[in-house]
C-alpha cells in the first residue's frame, strides 16, 4: 500500500458512500433535495457545536474555520469508520459535504482541538432506497469479499507458522498465496482505519517504530535471508488479518462504492505494482498486479447488470479490455506465478501500463452511470 | 483596438522582445496588428477551414507535440477517434472546456481543467498521419497512402533513436500559453486511450521561426537568429508552390501538407566555447544583427558569390549556404520549429537541449530530404548538433464545421 493512498482511499471510500447516499435521495451532484443543513465552526476548542441532533436522512454539513490554526479538519465517524470529512480548512476557509445517516450515535471529530470529539445523535427511521437488483449486486460482491478474506486467513496461517518456525524457504513459498487474496480486496481493508497500513505498509510509508505486516517479513526473508525476530510480527499479522475478516462481514456496501473500488484497484496497479515498488524484496509485483485486476473485475462483474441497462456498449468494451490486460500478462507467466519484476524491461512495463490506462479510463465512467439505480 | 492578450502586455513593456533595436525587419506595433488578423481578435484561431491551422498561423511561442501509435486496426474506431479529437480541438481553440460533463460529482470531469480561466492564446491543433498508419493491414488504407509519404530514409550524420522517431498519428499543439499547449495534447491523449498509445512527445519553448512578416526573427539556443529567410504565410505564391499539396497527390490530400519533425540535439557545451568568428562562419551570418556574412542588415539577401580576402564571405560549408534555395535547386520549406530542453543527459551530465525542428512542404523527398542530405554530408554545423529523432506525417486538409480532420481519407 501507498501511505498517501490510505488517506485518499479513506476519503474516496467515504466520498463514494456519501455520494451514493446522496444519490439515493435522487441527486448525483450538489446537496440532496430536502437535506437538513447543519453548520459547524472550527475553533481552538474543536468542533463548535460539539453536540448536535438530527433526524435520520440526508444532512449537509457546512464547516467553516472561524480563526483557528490548531484545527483544519472536520470528520463524521461511525465508530472508527470515517463517513465524511472536510480537510485543509485553514483560517477563513469553509467547505461542505453531504451524508445520509440512519438512526444512531456518530462522532464529530476535529483533530487538534482542546476537546476534539463530539457527538451527533440521529433519530428516526430511514427509508432504504436499494432496488432488488442493487441488493443482488451488493450480495454478489459481499460473497466475493468474504470468500477472499476466508482465503486470506487460510493462506496466512501456514505462512505465519513457517515464519515462527524459522523455515525461510517454506515461508518464501507461502508468501505469494497469502498476498493474492489481500490484493484482490485491498480497498475494503483501507476503509477500516489503520488496518491496511498495519498489514501492508512498505518501509517508508510509516515511521520505523510503527512498521508492521507483510513487508517487514518480506524484507527479512528476501533481503536479509532470515526469520529471526519475525515471530511476533507474523503473529500480529495473523491477528490483524483475522480482525479484517471479522470486520468485512459487517461492512456497509453500496453499488457506487463497489464500482469505485474497481477504480482504486487499478490505481494501485498504476501507482505501485507496475513500478515494482510494492514487493521490493520478493519482486512478486506481477502476482499482486494480477490480483488487483481480478479484484477489479469481480467488483465490475457485480455491478455490470446495472451498467448494461444504461450503457451496454461500455460494459462490453470494459469486458474486452479486461481480456486485453490478461492477454498482456500472459507472456510473463511462469509456473503458477509470474517472472520476477526484475526481469521486465521498460518495453514490457510500458505495454502493461498502457493497457491498464485504457481499461481504467473506461472503468472510471461506471460509478456515474450506475448511481441512479 | 483588439483585445490585449497577456503576451502582448509583456512584450509591449519591452521585456525581451526579439529584434527590437537590433534592426528588426518591420515595425513592432504594425506587426502585432497583422498577427491579430489571423485570429478573431480574442486570441482564438479557428479550427475549421480549408487548411488545418498551425501551418500558416503566425508561429506561437510554445509547442506540445506528440506522436501516437494505434492499438486498433478497426477503421470505425479510427474515424471515431478523429471525430472526437476534432470536436475537442474545436472546443479548446475557442477557450471552451471539452464536453459537457464537467460537474458530475461521481464522474471524472471530461476536461482535465488546467486551462479553466486561461485564454485560448492562439491555440492550434494540427493532426497528421504517418506512413506506418497506412501499413496497418486491418485499416485497409494501403492504397490510399500518398506516394510522397515515405519514411525519411537514413541520412548522413543521423544518430536516430527509434523510440523518439516515427508514429502512426501526430498531434501538434501550439499556443502562446504553455499550459494551453500542454493541456491540448494531454486531453487528446486521454480521449485516445484504448485506441492509441503515446509513442513520444516533445515540449517546445520559444519558437525558432517567423512564419509571418509581422513576427520578429527569434533566436535559437545557439544565440543566432533563426528563420530569417523562411517562407512567410503572406507569400501566397510561395505557400502554393512549396507548402500546400495540389493535384499531384491523392484527392484526399489536396490542401494538406507534409510535416517533417527532427529532434536536433545541440552540443551546447562545445558550441559555447567556440570563438565568435567560428560560430559566425559555421552559420554564415553575423551573430547579433543576423546579416549574411558580407552583408550589413538581416534582411539583406544572401550573396553566395561575395568574397572577403579572396575567400567566399559565406564559407562553402556554412549552414545558410548549404540550406539556401540556390544551393537546393530553388527548393524552400516552411520552418516552424521550437527550442527544447529535457533536463540533463544522464550519460554525459550535460544539457539535453536543442531544436525541435518542424517543417512543412509539398514534396518531402525533393525538399526536406534533399536539403538534409546536403547538410548532413557537408554542413559545418554538424560538429555541434546531432539529429536524434525523426518523423514524417501527411497533414490532411482542414475540416469543415461539423466534420473532422481525416474525413477526406476515411469518409
Amino acid at each position: 500500500m501507498n501511505r498517501s493512498l490510505v488517506r485518499t482511499a479513506l476519503t474516496v471510500a467515504a466520498a463514494a458512500l456519501l455520494a451514493v447516499f446522496a444519490a439515493a435521495c435522487g441527486s448525483s451532484d450538489d446537496a440532496p433535495k430536502g437535506a437538513k443543513t447543519m453548520s459547524f465552526e472550527l475553533t481552538d476548542a474543536g468542533c463548535v457545536p460539539n453536540t448536535a441532533k438530527a433526524p435520520a436522512g440526508p444532512i449537509t454539513f457546512n464547516v467553516e474555520n472561524a480563526g483557528t490554526s490548531k484545527v483544519s479538519e472536520f470528520e463524521v465517524l461511525d465508530g472508527d469508520t470515517i463517513l465524511g470529512e472536510k480537510e485543509n480548512l485553514s483560517d477563513g476557509l469553509s467547505g461542505s459535504f453531504s451524508l445520509t445517516l440512519e438512526q444512531g450515535e456518530y462522532t464529530l471529530y476535529c483533530p487538534g482541538g482542546d476537546d476534539e470529539k463530539g457527538t451527533l445523535t440521529v433519530s428516526g427511521e430511514l427509508k432504504s432506497a436499494n432496488s432488488p437488483r442493487v441488493e443482488e449486486a451488493i450480495a454478489q460482491y459481499r460473497d466475493y469479499l468474504e470468500q477472499n478474506t476466508a482465503e486470506l486467513v487460510t493462506a496466512t496461517a501456514p505462512f505465519v507458522a513457517a515464519v515462527e518456525a524459522g523455515d525461510i524457504e517454506k515461508a518464501k513459498g507461502l508468501y505469494a498465496p497469502a498476498r493474492i487474496p489481500y490484493e484482490r480486496i485491498e480497498p475494503v481493508a483501507e476503509s477500516f482505519g489503520d488496518l491496511d497500513p498495519r498489514i501492508d505498509a512498505r518501509e517508508n510509508d510509516v515511521p520505523a517504530k510503527e512498521w508492521s505486516g507483510f513487508h517487514v517479513i518480506e524484507k527479512a526473508l528476501w533481503d536479509e535471508d532470515t526469520a529471526a525476530g519475525m515471530a511476533p510480527v507474523a503473529k500480529q499479522l495473523l491477528a490483524d488479518i483475522e480482525e479484517l475478516a471479522r470486520k468485512v462481514k459487517t461492512v456497509e456496501l453500496q453499488a457506487v462504492q463497489i464500482a469505485n473500488g474497481a477504480n482504486e484497484l487499478l490505481g494501485e496497479v498504476s501507482a505501485s505494482k507496475i513500478t515494482g515498488e510494492e514487493e521490493r524484496y520478493s519482486h512478486i509485483d506481477l502476482v499482486d498486479f494480477e490480483a488487483n485486476v481480478e479484484g477489479a473485475e469481480a467488483a465490475f462483474e457485480a455491478v455490470e447488470p446495472l451498467l448494461s441497462d444504461k450503457d451496454p456498449k461500455l460494459a462490453k468494451e470494459i469486458e474486452a479490455h479486461f481480456e486485453d490486460v490478461y492477454a498482456a500478462l500472459k507472456p510473463y507467466r511462469r509456473g503458477d506465478g509470474f517472472v520476477s519484476y526484475t526481469e521486465l524491461t521498460q518495453a514490457d512495463t510500458r505495454k502493461l501500463a498502457q493497457e491498464i490506462d485504457a481499461l481504467a479510463e473506461l472503468l472510471s465512467e461506471v460509478p456515474a452511470q450506475i448511481v441512479s439505480e | 483596438m483588439t483585445a490585449i492578450t497577456r503576451r502582448r502586455l509583456l512584450t509591449s513593456a519591452g521585456a525581451g522582445a526579439a529584434g527590437i533595436g537590433l534592426g528588426g525587419a518591420t515595425g513592432f506595433l504594425v506587426g502585432q496588428e497583422t498577427a491579430e488578423a489571423k485570429t478573431d481578435g480574442t486570441g482564438s484561431v479557428p479550427f475549421y477551414g480549408e487548411h488545418q491551422a498551425g501551418i500558416d498561423t503566425p508561429a506561437q511561442d510554445r509547442l506540445h507535440f506528440a506522436a501516437f501509435d494505434l492499438v486498433t486496426e478497426n477503421r470505425t474506431e479510427l474515424r471515431e477517434l478523429l471525430r472526437e479529437w476534432s470536436r475537442a480541438a474545436a472546443e479548446m481553440t475557442t477557450g471552451d472546456m471539452i464536453g459537457d460533463a464537467n460537474s458530475v460529482e461521481l464522474a471524472p470531469p471530461e476536461d482535465t481543467g488546467e486551462t479553466v480561466g486561461l485564454l485560448p492564446s492562439r491555440l492550434t491543433i494540427t493532426i497528421g498521419f504517418g506512413p506506418s498508419l497506412f501499413e496497418r493491414k486491418g485499416l485497409g488504407l494501403q492504397s490510399k497512402r500518398p506516394a510522397a509519404l515515405r519514411e525519411i530514409p537514413p541520412l548522413p550524420a543521423d544518430e536516430l533513436n527509434a523510440g523518439e522517431s516515427g508514429g502512426d498519428i501526430c498531434v501538434q499543439a501550439c499556443s502562446d500559453d504553455p499550459q494551453v499547449a500542454f493541456h491540448a495534447v494531454r486531453n487528446q491523449a486521454r480521449i485516445g486511450r484504448g485506441t492509441v498509445v503515446m509513442r513520444w512527445s516533445q515540449l517546445g519553448f520559444g519558437r525558432t521561426a517567423s512564419t509571418s512578416r509581422s513576427q520578429d526573427t527569434p533566436r535559437n539556443l545557439m544565440g543566432f537568429k533563426d528563420g530569417t529567410a523562411n517562407i512567410r504565410a503572406e507569400d501566397t505564391e510561395a505557400m502554393q508552390r512549396f507548402v500546400w499539396v495540389g493535384n499531384e497527390g491523392p484527392a484526399w490530400m489536396r490542401g494538406g501538407s507534409y510535416l517533417v519533425t527532427r529532434r536536433i540535439r545541440m552540443l551546447l557545451e562545445v558550441w559555447d566555447r567556440s570563438a565568435l568568428e567560428d560560430q559566425e562562419a559555421t552559420i554564415g551570418r553575423d551573430k547579433y544583427e543576423g546579416a549574411p556574412l558580407g552583408g550589413s542588415k538581416e534582411s539583406d539577401p544572401l550573396d553566395l558569390d561575395a568574397e572577403r580576402g579572396g575567400e567566399p564571405a559565406i564559407p562553402v560549408d556554412a549552414h545558410v549556404r548549404l540550406a539556401s534555395a540556390s544551393a537546393n535547386g530553388g527548393e524552400r520549406i516552411l520552418r516552424r520549429g521550437y527550442s527544447f530542453t529535457d533536463g540533463v543527459d544522464e550519460s554525459l551530465g550535460e544539457l539535453e537541449a536543442g531544436l525541435f525542428f518542424i517543417c512543412f512542404q509539398r514534396h518531402p523527398e525533393r525538399q526536406f530530404v534533399a536539403i538534409q542530405r546536403r547538410l548532413g554530408s557537408s554542413d559545418a554545423l554538424n560538429e555541434y548538433i546531432k539529429h536524434v529523432g525523426s518523423a514524417v506525417f501527411a497533414v490532411p486538409p482542414g475540416a469543415r464545421s461539423g466534420g473532422y480532420v481525416g474525413e477526406t481519407l476515411l469518409a
